[in-house]
């Protein structure tokens, strides 16, 4: 039997809907308003069969440079996984995707320690993890304050795992300004338009509240008093900046170009970038003191290959693939074993024998409440740090 | 041959055909009796219009007008920390009106909008006016808009590039001896942001302007000078009054895109960069009020249309618009 190469317009309707008369204008319709609610909404709204095993695709929300694609490799080829990758530019980011309705199918997100009673209480966008399939994610391997604390840890469930951390604090050019002592450094008249500000709110909020006197016993839990004084303090950082920067890759070319010499609260990675396209920049921790970060990943409510995902994060916290990344990103580990493999400039980042002692120095702090009646919420902070940038 | 025989006729009034092959106007006298299937499928001929125009309609409808409803159903909501309860409260609309920085952001967006906008109408319209009257040619047009082969953000980042301290304008500057020090107001400024955005739009304008300079027959510029008038009258009382709506149309059209434009504000603009874009994606993602956001939207919507009141009264004070009509 030949094939037919010749087709009416009827041939193809009787093909496509039937002997029942063609098509029906109601049904063209329908057909139409289906398709058109596919196209629209299909990658979002539809999630896929769920598998039982390590498999098929995965898509992932993590920071850019943070999403294991060179660390997974071999992982990924020997499971048959197939990586899609969002990026995250602002922690922000991830909750927008979640409460349109019709959340998408992400298999695996992360989020910052602050947005961990949002994410798992108010919003109940995290799908609480099935641990006996993150076997690596134990008592022995991880450092104690990594494993089962309450940014990651609250009503005996896990909803996150730690996996990547670090210090927000001040960076300089080291070949063209001295060490800085103290943050209050940065308002010398000669740094006057060579200094900058990021809008990470994530890292400059705790730092200029300690440095307005209202350090990690305080923050984030301020009344709007308290909230006004610590932007009135840092109006003259803001006046004697260049600008404020809107991501850290613009920190890093601003550095490159010259436009600025030191940032008022960057982190550990900015000197590695730099220093790749020949400008040398160190990372220094004033008397103040620095705050620190740590990332976690969460398996999304609407999650559509859990098992590939646990599988994801099992072999994200594992020795090698945590050492690989501390190296890549410039990041400390959670994983005691990795620290063994690490060459000496990524060991040296932190003082691994005494992490209490950073922890200490730099604790892990939350975001402003969301709700309250006597505290400035995180919704006032936001109205003020926009009022701040305004001028 | 039936669909040729029809698209060749002369339009027939509603009710198709009249016996004998007449039409009302008796243009059609004379002529044979169509075939039978003929007069429905003019009656038919209405549909040709709305069935083009079907696709982009419906995509509009669906993607625009049904989000915009939502969206201002949404702005009357209450709202606290991501959660939505409907109601019908004019409440978020208070807010943003109570809010210092929303008057202070939105006026500088109008600033910046209404600068670029007249300074890319102004540089575009004698290329305009030299592409239509002046050559046949529409070289100067294309290597124009040729710059939109380039990405968006390239663009910022090579006015970044041109403007900041060690930049091409700072360094040629130096290196002619006429200053000392890199001017450091011309990057992180609104003059920045201008320079950025008229770079931007200026393509867009002048493909505006072309267009509606070439329904103005060159015969009306004879004619004009035949009778006496100068050059600047004939652009005054024959050009502009005649391409009113193409001009207008250009000036709202750049202003409204400007004004509401946040990403070149926040590279290049310093603390211009907080834009009223800015204040409502932060009201969406960071804060969870859709309510709050969305009254803000509609507000500078009704600023944006109240900008657009304004440019044609000014345009009908200049009597710059001759048929009294909305654009």
């Amino acid at each position: 039997m030949s094939i037919r190469k010749i087709w009416s317009v009827q041939d193809i309707e009787r093909a496509a809907f039937g002997d029942a008369g063609g098509v029906s204008r109601r049904g063209a319709l329908k057909t139409l308003a289906a398709a058109s609610a596919t196209a629209a909404f299909g990658p979002f709204a539809f999630p896929r069969p769920a598998r039982a095993e390590i498999g098929g695709s995965l898509q992932v929300m993590a920071w850019e440079g943070f999403d294991l694609t060179n660390e997974l490799k071999d992982w990924r080829a020997k499971h048959g996984v197939t990586e899609t990758v969002a990026a995250i530019g602002n922690q922000d980011d991830v909750q927008a995707k979640f409460i349109a309705g019709n959340p998408p199918t992400i298999d695996l997100a992360e989020y910052n320690q602050g947005y961990n009673h949002l994410y798992g209480d108010d919003l109940k966008i995290i799908r609480p993890l099935e641990m006996a399939k993150i076997p690596n994610y134990n008592a022995q391997d991880i450092f104690p304050g990594f494993y089962q604390q309450p940014s990651w840890y609250w009503n005996n469930t896990q909803y996150g795992i730690p996996w990547t951390w670090g210090l927000n604090s001040l960076v300089y050019n080291k070949t063209k300004m001295k060490a800085p002592a103290s943050y209050s450094d940065l308002l010398a008249p000669d740094l006057k338009g060579k200094i900058a500000l990021v809008d990470d709110t994530l890292a400059t909020w705790p730092v200029a509240a300690a440095i307005a006197g209202f350090g990690p016993d305080r923050y984030p839990n301020l009344t709007h008093e308290e909230m006004a004084k610590v932007f009135d303090n840092l109006k003259a950082y803001r006046d004697n900046a260049r600008v404020i920067a809107l991501t850290y890759g613009d920190v890093i070319s601003m550095f490159v170009s010259g436009e600025i010499l030191a940032i008022f609260c960057g982190w550990s990675g900015i000197p590695v970038e730099t220093a790749k396209q020949k400008v040398e920049t160190a990372y220094v921790i004033p008397k103040e003191g620095a705050t620190m970060w740590c990332d976690a990943w969460f398996t999304p409510i609407s999650v559509g290959n859990p098992d590939t995902a646990y599988g994801f994060i099992n072999e994200a916290i594992s020795p090698t693939v945590q050492a690989q990344m501390a190296k890549a990103v410039t990041a400390g580990t959670v994983n005691k074993n990795a620290v063994a493999l690490m060459d000496p400039d990524t060991r040296a980042l932190f003082d691994y024998s005494d992490l209490d002692a950073v922890f200490k120095d730099a604790p892990l702090l939350g975001i402003p409440p969301r709700k309250s009646d006597t505290l400035a919420t995180y919704s006032d902070w936001v109205d003020a740090w926009n009022q701040f940038k305004a001028g | 041959m039936e669909v040729t025989a029809a698209a060749t006729e002369p339009r027939a009034p509603a009710g198709g055909e009249t016996a004998g092959g007449e039409t009302a106007g008796g243009k059609t006298a004379g002529r044979e009796a169509r075939p039978p299937g003929l007069p429905a499928l003019r009656s038919r001929r209405w549909m040709v219009g709305p069935l083009l125009a079907s696709p982009l309609a419906a995509f509009m409808i669906l993607f625009f007008i049904v989000p915009s409803i939502v969206l201002f159903a949404y702005s009357f909501w209450i709202a606290e920390s991501y959660h939505f309860e409907p109601a019908l409260s004019l409440r978020n609309y208070q807010k943003a009106f109570l809010t210092p920085i929303f008057y202070s952001v939105t006026w500088t967006g109008i600033k910046i909008g209404a600068i670029t906008a007249l300074l890319s109408l102004l540089g575009s319209f004698p290329i305009a006016y030299y592409i239509v009257f002046k050559t046949r040619s529409n070289a100067i047009l294309y290597i124009v808009v040729l710059t939109w082969f380039s990405s968006y953000l390239v663009r910022i980042y090579a006015w970044r590039t041109i403007l900041g301290s060690n930049g091409l304008i700072n360094s040629g500057l130096q290196s002619l001896g006429l200053i000392d020090q890199p001017l450091e107001f011309i990057l992180f400024s609104p003059l920045a942001v201008v320079i950025t955005l008229v770079h931007i739009f200026l393509p867009f304008a002048l493909l505006l302007l072309v267009s509606a300079l070439r329904d103005v027959k060159p015969e009306y510029l004879e004619a004009a000078r035949d009778l006496g008038a100068s050059f600047a009258k004939t652009l005054w009382r024959v050009v502009l009054p005649l391409t009113s709506t193409g001009v207008i149309g250009t000036f709202m059209f750049t202003f409204v895109l400007a004004a509401g434009d946040y990403v070149t504000p926040q590279l290049v603009g310093g603390r211009t960069g907080v834009t009223t874009g800015v204040l409502i994606a932060d009201q969406f993602k960071k804060t969870g009020n859709w309510p709050l956001g969305s009254a803000m939207a509609f507000i500078l919507l009704a600023v944006f249309l109240f900008a657009y009141f304004l440019v044609l009264q000014g345009f009908k004070l200049l009597r710059w618009t001759p048929r009294s009509r909305w654009h």
